[in-house]
């Protein structure tokens, strides 16, 4: 079992972070006031961490002991409960993720999570200047944009990288074409089993006479 | 000559009513530079031990809690957050110089209105019969001459249902961590004390009433025999902190 203090520090960076992110988006924690008292247990599966956010005025509290009232409780793993976070189109049960309790306050969850739109510019500017933050800032969006696409692309690139420069799988308009051509081969044995047991009757007949 | 009764006071034996006396000394030593010293010979990990006694407490909005030892109101600044303006905080500590210390260090930060600072003694605290919901005590007890008075006195005020909660210094589970942790206390925490605070007696004595402090399950039992029920204790960071749980039925 994993000593309760380390859970405490792992409770609490997460706690830092959350609370620190929210500083720079005024707009979600006026929405997360709205929210005040509620609790969300997180039951994740993989890994083996149970916690509970806590709604504590426009700040997110992070718990492992919780004796008080659970709103809404999902069980799964942590992948699937970020994707049924972050994405408007996610379902529960299309992930694997078991809700209990009221699904309004997953359902507001998840809008506020969707909007959230966290200036980092400010905490910036508030050390560097604003010019230096702004450089920084379209340097980093750049970058994000370029690693939004690069992900996207990664499974196609991958894919041409193993066929076309190692050699490991055939193109696929190579492979289609062999496909075609083994239907092509089934069909016309099956046409010739069909075409020899047809002479097989025929011999057959003359036999009989 | 009439023989007084002794108890102990680090690893020494004092006649029991001095020992309030010198720990009063300590304190008044160390207060200033208090949240320094946690800090460097914890390691900052006291704050993730207060943390757990704040998860554990249950505490919630509108309730009235008391901290008794709380010292320089790191648990109280917390709380007064939980119970929010219909709650009250009790910030109680034997020691003036504590208690000025976290009293004006909560003004600081802007906690006031639900806080109330209080010097009182454990063993016999000034409030009525069932006034609490909840009753903290960390890093206190063990300065308490007579524990299982002071147990008895927070009993009488919690109300019931309520929770006492002792965080303090306990024994390690592992022989190995039991050894690395004496050469730190018996070496470097008096040096580390002589360096930032100027006192190096003040954290000898700290770091031998550590170690004359009861056990787990012998805090444990003094809870139950108190009359606490459903006590129980969870060690943290090996057992170096233990933070005991009971209830008032």
């Amino acid at each position: 079992m994993t000593d309760p203090t380390l859970r405490a520090g792992f409770d609490a960076a997460l706690e830092t972070a959350i609370n620190a992110a929210l500083r720079y988006d005024p707009g979600t924690r006026a929405r997360l006031a709205q929210l005040d008292g509620r609790a969300l247990a997180l039951d994740i599966t993989v890994p083996p961490l149970p916690l509970v956010l806590c709604i504590e005025g426009d700040q997110v509290s992070v718990r492992h002991y919780w004796d008080g009232e659970i709103s809404t409780r999902l069980r799964g793993s942590a992948i699937a409960m970020l994707r049924l976070l972050r994405d408007e189109d996610a379902t529960p049960a299309g992930l694997g993720v078991t809700v209990t309790g009221s699904s309004a306050l997953l359902a507001e969850l998840q809008s506020i999570l969707q909007d959230l739109d966290i200036d980092w510019e400010a905490p910036l500017a508030r050390l560097l200047g604003d010019v230096p933050a702004h450089t920084i800032g379209e340097a980093l969006r750049t970058a994000g944009q370029w690693l939004r696409d690069s992900i996207e692309q990664a499974p196609q690139a991958a894919a041409e990288t193993v066929s076309e420069e190692w050699r490991l799988t055939p193109p696929r308009a190579q492979f289609e074409a062999f496909v075609e051509d083994v239907a092509e081969l089934a069909l016309a044995t099956d046409r010739l089993e069909a075409r020899v047991a047809l002479l097989k009757e025929k011999l057959a007949a003359r036999g009989d006479d | 000559m009439k023989d007084r009764k002794t108890t102990h006071f680090g690893y020494q034996e004092v006649p029991v009513d001095e020992k309030a006396g010198r720990v009063a000394d300590v304190f008044h030593s160390v207060a200033a530079r208090y949240d320094v010293m946690n800090d460097l010979m914890s390691g900052g990990v006291h704050r993730l031990w207060k943390r757990l006694t704040i998860e554990m407490s249950a505490a919630r909005a509108g309730q009235t809690i008391l901290d008794i030892a709380g010292g320089t109101g790191d648990l109280t600044a917390r709380f007064s957050r939980i119970v929010g303006p219909e709650g009250t905080v009790v910030l109680a500590d034997i020691n003036e110089s504590m208690l000025r210390v976290g009293r004006d260090r909560l003004l600081d930060r802007g906690i006031a209105g639900n806080v109330e600072a209080v010097q009182a003694d454990a063993q016999y605290l000034p409030f009525p019969d069932n006034t609490f919901d909840c009753i903290t005590i960390a890093f206190g007890l063990r300065n308490v001459t007579d524990k299982d008075l002071a147990l008895r006195s927070m009993l009488r005020v919690l109300k019931p249902g309520g929770r006492l909660l002792v965080l303090e210094f306990s024994k390690p589970e592992s022989k190995l961590l039991e050894k690395v942790y004496d050469q730190y206390s018996f070496r470097l925490l008096p040096f580390m004390g002589k360096l930032v605070a100027n006192d190096a007696d003040s954290y000898r004595y700290l770091a031998e009433s550590i170690r004359m402090h009861p056990d787990q399950e012998t805090l444990k039992q003094m809870m139950a025999d108190a009359g606490f029920v459903d006590c129980e204790y969870h060690n943290m960071t090996g057992g170096i902190v233990a933070l005991h749980k009971g209830i008032k039925p």
